[in-house]
């Protein structure tokens, strides 16, 4: 079975209502934090959950989503470099931050942050004209 | 969505298809239009994205599902606006590889079988594939059960640390489909109408015929086409297809059957033409004729005129055959070394 897709959205956009629980989303921000209390210490059998913490910039506020990363260990964690992540959102109820369950979490250190954004608004332009049309008819 | 509205839209005659350079290219197309676009109902194994004709597609994605068999990979490819199965072949080259050749390093010398073995590390590594990672599919689109897959033609893993590759797709695409995909598939009679009212009609027309015999004559030669008739149904030329173009094929099929390329073995209402170079039992029928007449004493030494060829083959196999039409299957039998010529008009079979 295939997984749904998973669609460009930014950061600041996960916490609101445009994405809903259980979306597949492809996001991308910086790594600010990795909390694998399981895998450092010696304590191996101890169900420690594995996180990690994404921030962005937007409009002069800073925007953060957690990311589950039990399915894409092991991987080397660059704490403060650009990822790009792929997953499901968990908007549970009663918790303000939403948790995103990666499924694919690569490093884009260098990525041309301005120009990946423009791409994502053309794509969406396209499609939005294209419904647009298609609505008209 | 324009996908449902299936019998609004009428298919452009499937004669006509090869006129389409989108039909000949791997379409760029999102994947969310590749699973959504219809399959044409005069030719299964093709689809349509608007008046489109297509069969192959390029797709440039994310992997999010593997799947590995003996011989191939599946490999699910997300590219933001769909996910689709891509069904990728293993090379034999490189399965049977594994340790068996290791050559000892000579250091200095160039050693052929460590460049060979590393050569085929090099191609494994591009088409095996994690999850997470990215790849370039081109390949035939397929419908099972129910399903659209991929069958890769070519497939590798594209190395993109910075999201180049992706950028630049996804600002390339919405371009791409406005110039191309989203702009109609139009023969261009437009032209042929405005050529038959000035001084210089005569040539355009001409040239026009040129490029549609041209073009014809290829579509039946890449798609090995035996027969066909110019409309498999008569619904699919609708009211959309003016009297120009069915005016313009009229006159390529007179030509080509001038020619020799296309002929009609039967002279019936019902136009079928047969294509003379893919037209099994016809070759078989000249080939008979020669070797056993080329027996007979008669013509061992010279071979059989083509004149005796052509009243033969008219008695055994279809009494409309032009001289034309024999002339071009008996220069493609030579071709294939199944019959010599003796002179310009004489033939025989060691």
């Amino acid at each position: 079975m295939l997984p749904s897709p998973a669609v460009f959205h930014f950061l600041w956009e996960i916490n609101t209502h445009l994405v809903e629980d259980g979306a597949s989303v492809r996001t991308f921000a910086h790594l600010h934090h990795l909390g694998l209390f399981g895998r450092l210490r010696l304590t191996s059998y101890l169900p420690e959950e594995s996180k990690a913490i994404l921030t962005s910039h937007h409009a002069s506020m800073q925007h953060q989503v957690s990311v589950q990363t039990t399915f894409v260990e092991p991987f080397d964690p660059i704490v403060g470099a650009q990822y790009v992540t792929l997953g499901e959102i968990d908007k549970a109820e009663g918790c303000s931050e939403a948790i995103l369950r990666a499924r694919v979490l690569n490093c884009v250190d260098g990525v041309d942050v301005a120009l990946l954004q423009k791409a994502i608004n053309e794509q969406r332009n396209f499609f939005k004209e294209r419904d647009n049309e298609a609505g008209a008819q | 969505m324009a996908s449902e509205q299936s019998g609004a839209e009428d298919e452009p005659p499937s004669l006509l298809w090869g006129l389409d350079p989108v039909f000949s290219a791997y379409a760029r197309l999102y994947i969310k239009d590749i699973l959504q676009i219809r399959e044409s109902r005069q030719v299964p194994g093709i689809y349509f994205y608007k008046n489109h004709p297509l069969f192959q597609v390029d797709v440039l994605g994310t992997v999010v599902y593997k799947r590995e068999r003996e011989d191939f990979y599946c490999y699910g490819v997300d590219d933001s606006t769909g996910v689709i199965n891509c069904l990728c072949w293993k090379d034999e080259k490189w399965r049977d590889q594994g340790d068996s050749v290791k050559g000892k390093g000579h250091g200095g010398v160039f050693n052929v079988e460590e460049q060979l073995r590393k050569l085929c590390e090099a191609q494994r590594s591009r088409c095996m594939l994690e999850i997470g990672d990215l790849l370039q599919v081109r390949g035939s689109l397929k419908t099972s059960r129910e399903q659209r897959e991929i069958m890769a033609s070519s497939f590798y893993k594209v190395s993109d640390p910075v999201m180049d590759v992706q950028i630049a797709r996804m600002l390339d695409m919405p371009q791409l489909y406005r110039d191309c995909y989203n702009k109609p598939f139009q023969v261009p009679c437009a032209e042929l109408e405005a050529g038959t009212t000035d001084a210089g009609g005569a040539s355009n027309i001409q040239s026009m015929l040129g490029q549609s015999v041209r073009i014809l004559k290829e579509f039946l030669k890449v798609k090995e086409v035996p027969k066909f008739r110019p409309y498999d149904e008569a619904t699919s030329v609708g009211p959309s297809f003016p009297t120009q173009v069915k005016n313009l094929l009229k006159e390529t099929l007179k030509l080509l059957q001038r020619e020799g390329e296309i002929f009609r073995k039967v002279l019936s209402p019902d136009e079928l033409y047969h294509v003379t170079e893919q037209d099994k039992d016809l070759l078989a029928a000249i080939r008979d004729v020669i070797q056993e007449d080329s027996k007979r004493e008669k013509y061992a030494e010279k071979g059989c005129h083509i004149l005796h060829v052509l009243s033969s083959v008219r008695q055994r196999y279809s009494r409309n055959l032009s001289r034309e039409a024999l002339e071009v299957a008996l220069k493609f039998l030579e071709c294939n070394s199944d019959i010599i010529s003796t002179t310009d008009s004489h033939y025989t079979v060691l």
